[in-house]
């Protein structure tokens, strides 16, 4: 995302202007719901997540500072521990103990290649599995690093270098790839 | 320094900033080294970038009509917001005005019990008045009616030929009135005045007012061998009987 767009929307945003919410969905829609997809493994709860996420997004807009977390980030934090606390609740209603599938991390979302993303998952499969695991682990499956190490039974010193590594390595691989991505989105 | 900076960024406090789940303190030890240490900023800022990148990695095509409902959402949302505004408004407005009300209402009922409690003195003052004015009509009855009661036509002396007056005496009762008939004319700045002399004291009875009817009658307080005398004074009356000015002299 182009700079002067996030300022753009920043600024609708504490303007309370309800173009923000529409600009963000454009831009992080189907990221969000990636990252929420993720989360709860389920299509019909990621889209309820989806849309607390927005409500909450332009309830809170206030509170964003963008001296303390780029929008993404923001974003990114709102979606996901939403998906979390939604999980935790469904967990809790089927009176299953809160318990984070791990076996699903090998999986790598099968279900979200589709042929707009191939392009995207060859990229991903770049980064070596062990990477992955531990980056989505932290990221998506609101694990610790201690929790992490305990579920995929890594030593925590190995999780905390993969996790430098993994994030070296996509920084590698999309670095180019997104300056391209930012051009495009500018032009 | 360094070597701080280092244990730091080995800890995962940093990513667990980045995920928002730090707690308070530990945001704020984050928040502090982000902002003395450019080293620990530039990673954080690789840490943002990093995981952009790596949530963009999964991005899923949102279905069809879930922006509209979420922007129907946001429009409600919006709309109770306005809405919640407008009913505190409405409230205010509603609580200045009870507000308002009352105070006008307790103030009109404070002058009320004012009111009230003027009214009630005088009625209870005109009852007092009214049992009075009975009592001494029961007793001029009395004495008027009584065959023991004497009567006694006083006349004036040479200061004042042409007064009048008839006292009626009732030493059983132990009552005594006197109705001045007529009296002599007086400059403006001059009044009647009686007096009674009850046991060796002198007893201011008060101005005989000329505009009051002629059938009034005065009480006199009673004493055996009273004496009652009317002189004329200044006008407002005296404090003491001016001897010389004595005009009439009833006995009894």
């Amino acid at each position: 995302m182009s700079v002067l767009l996030e300022k753009h929307i920043v600024e609708l945003l504490q303007e309370r202007d309800e173009k923000a919410i529409s600009l963000l969905y454009e831009h992080y829609g189907d990221t969000l719901y990636g990252v929420a997809k993720k989360v709860v493994r389920d299509e019909e709860l990621a889209q309820d997540v989806l849309q607390e996420s927005f409500v909450k997004i332009w309830k809170k807009s206030d509170s964003y500072d963008a001296s303390k977390a780029k929008l993404f980030t923001w974003l990114f934090r709102i979606t996901r521990n939403t998906a979390i606390d939604k999980l935790r609740s469904v967990n809790t209603k089927s009176d299953k103990e809160i318990q984070m599938d791990v076996s699903d991390v090998y999986n790598l979302g099968v279900d979200s290649i589709k042929p707009e993303f191939m392009d995207v998952r060859e990229n991903l499969d770049k980064i070596e599995d062990k990477y992955q695991i531990v980056l989505e682990a932290l990221f998506f499956q609101g694990m610790t690093q201690q929790e992490a190490s305990d579920e995929l039974g890594i030593p925590l010193g190995t999780i905390k270098s993969r996790l430098k590594i993994g994030l070296r390595e996509l920084k590698k691989i999309y670095g180019p790839s997104m300056m391209l991505a930012l051009l495009l989105n500018l032009l | 320094m360094k070597e701080k900076i280092k244990i730091f960024l080995d800890s995962d406090l940093l990513e667990k900033y980045l995920l928002g789940t730090t707690n308070q303190q530990e945001s704020l030890q984050v928040e502090r080294y982000l902002a003395m240490y450019p080293e620990v900023r530039e990673t954080y800022n690789e840490l943002q970038d990093n995981l952009e990148i790596f949530a963009k990695l999964h991005a899923v095509k949102t279905p069809e009509g879930l922006k509209n409902k979420i922007m129907a959402r946001i429009k409600s949302e919006n709309s109770s917001r306005r809405k919640f505004f407008r009913y505190a408004m409405a409230a205010s407005f509603a609580a200045v005005m009870f507000a308002g009300a009352s105070y006008f209402l307790w103030n009109q009922n404070q002058n009320l019990q004012e009111e009230n409690v003027l009214v009630n003195n005088k009625i209870e003052t005109l009852k007092e008045d009214m049992r009075l004015e009975l009592e001494d009509v029961r007793n001029q009855f009395i004495v008027l009616n009584n065959p023991l009661t004497k009567k006694y036509n006083v006349k004036g002396n040479k200061n004042a030929k042409e007064l009048k007056a008839v006292a009626y005496i009732n030493p059983v009762k132990k009552l005594s009135y006197i109705n001045v008939k007529k009296l002599p004319h007086l400059s403006k700045n001059q009044s009647f005045q009686m007096w009674a002399e009850v046991n060796g004291k002198m007893i201011n009875l008060g101005i005989i007012d000329e505009s009051a009817g002629q059938e009034k009658l005065l009480a006199l307080p009673y004493a055996d061998n009273a004496v009652s005398y009317i002189t004329i004074e200044p006008k407002g009356g005296n404090n003491t009987p001016t001897v010389e000015n004595i005009v009439a002299k009833i006995n009894y």
